[in-house]
């Protein structure tokens, strides 16, 4: 399996806090990765880091094997990303925002298409801020997949959903996984971390408490599931 | 079409539907104009004076549209789209968040263009108003305004880190500016100490110059005016370092 992701001993400090704390990780093609932590954990952090949005303070990594700082426009031809909690421009129209984020690329994907297939073709004269939570974060991933991609980064995607939305983003994710689309994404929710990703990754104060898959990680834990694996992993009292 | 028409043609679309700086900066100036050119434009612009207030006042309100873009449409676009983490997008194309910005400053120059272009009409059309000194010094000094407002524009964006921050800044910048540098109310019917005190903001200097070169007289203290004007340009190198702060 070609790595796609690549990050060695990634170090990043905001003062006196560390933000990430000497992480290592590996992202294999096809393979869909999870971050997960509480709150403040190092998560987006560290797709900051992993994307050269943020320069770290020691460590490297690369998407291709190639830095995105210095390769910018040969990564990010091939890369589609959700940033957490991502707005749009006032009065944009769905169909406006699709054909600006088009313009970016040099052989973009057929963004009706992408609508359709996400439902939301229909909505195209719509404006952004009108549509529901679920639709925005549909349409948030419509638009990553528009330079056709090899990765995706999904920061948090369906934080603030409900469950028919989440599992309806869900859905889509799957699909893209069947297609050989490698993901790396955070999420709070561990049904979801369950339902989509081969392995995952908990940090705690931006230090790596475990890394591996789903099914080896809630088997050298006391418990059943994820959710109450994780609690335990996290020191944290699990109620049964 | 190129990457940045494409852009341009979308961000223009939005510039459009948001009517504060097509209001602020086109239609308020024209509408200022002919309130001055009705009530006194055959007016000498004070007495003893070799030229009418409406000769003196094309010099003023043509800046309004470079303010209006400078103080607001900039800086509050660059802001709204940094808070909303569109440029930090724009990290993660190929492309880059200058692309954006760029799309946005011409956007931009071309309102206070269209603005300044459309008090020109009017002026020559309704007043027979006709430039007197060296057109190519009126165009250069105009496009020196507009290099140095849109500099502190940038800065301000660059240095404020919220929507709101920039917005009370852009109003404490823009309004005094507006009144007091002769840009709405023209100079000349100030007393003597609010002249004094008003010489130290930019835009006075600018309309100067702009006056000086429209109405073909010599410029008065260019030193002084090139000095004020230079030193906001100088707040360009804020650009650079806002560059940074943007993500």
């Amino acid at each position: 399996m070609n790595t796609l992701i690549q990050a060695n001993d990634l170090t990043k400090r905001f003062g006196t806090r560390l933000a990430v704390d000497h992480i290592s990780l590996s992202v294999g093609e096809g393979e869909v990765f999870g971050l997960l932590g509480h709150n403040g954990a190092g998560k987006s952090t560290t797709i900051d880091l992993l994307l050269g949005l943020k320069s770290p303070d020691s460590g490297t990594s690369t998407i291709f094997s190639l830095d995105p700082r210095k390769h910018r426009k040969d990564v990010f031809s091939q890369v589609g990303v959700q940033l957490q909690s991502t707005s749009y421009q006032n009065n944009i129209t769905v169909r406006e925002c699709c054909e600006e984020m088009a313009a970016l690329y040099r052989e973009p994907a057929d963004y009706e298409e992408l609508l359709s297939q996400f439902g939301l073709f229909e909505f195209q004269n719509k404006k952004v801020e009108t549509l529901s939570g679920g639709e925005r974060q549909r349409l948030s991933v419509a638009l990553a997949l528009l330079p056709d991609p090899k990765v995706i980064f999904l920061d948090e995607l369906t934080t603030g959903l409900d469950t028919v939305a989440r599992r309806e983003v869900w859905r889509t994710l799957l699909q893209l996984k069947k297609k050989g689309v490698s993901m790396f994404l955070t999420s709070h929710y561990m049904d979801e971390v369950e339902v989509l990703c081969d392995r995952i990754l908990i940090l705690d104060h931006g230090k790596e408490v475990v890394m591996d898959t789903v099914d080896n990680i809630i088997d050298k834990s006391p418990y059943k599931r994820l959710e109450e694996a994780y609690l335990w992993y996290m020191g944290e009292e699990v109620i049964a | 079409m190129s990457t940045f028409l494409k852009v341009f043609k979308v961000e223009a679309k939005l510039g459009m539907r948001c009517i504060d700086s097509v209001f602020f900066g086109v239609i308020m100036p024209a509408g200022v104009f002919l309130l001055i050119a009705a009530l006194c434009g055959s007016k000498p612009a004070y007495d003893g004076s070799s030229y009418t207030m409406l000769e003196a006042s094309f010099g003023a309100l043509i800046t309004v549209g470079i303010c209006a873009t400078a103080f607001m449409g900039i800086p509050l676009t660059i802001a709204d789209y940094r808070d909303k983490k569109i440029l930090k997008h724009f990290f993660v194309t190929p492309t880059s968040p200058l692309l954006l910005l760029g799309s946005h400053f011409v956007l931009q120059v071309l309102l206070s263009i269209c603005s300044a272009g459309i008090i020109f009409l009017l002026a020559s059309i309704c007043y027979g108003y006709r430039i007197k000194g060296s057109v190519v010094l009126f165009l250069l000094s105009y496009f020196f305004v507009m290099v140095a407002m849109y500099s502190l524009g940038m800065a301000i964006a660059s240095v404020c880190k919220t929507v709101k921050a920039t917005n009370v800044v852009c109003t404490v910048v823009y309004f005094p500016m507006l009144f007091l540098s002769g840009a709405t109310i023209p100079y000349e019917v100030f007393p003597t100490p609010l002249q004094k005190i008003a010489e130290f903001l930019p835009l006075t200097q600018g309309i100067k110059l702009l006056k000086e070169s429209s109405l073909g007289i010599p410029v008065g203290n260019l030193t002084l005016a090139i000095i004020v004007l230079a030193s906001s340009c100088h707040g360009k190198i804020r650009i650079s370092l806002g560059i940074k702060t943007l993500i």
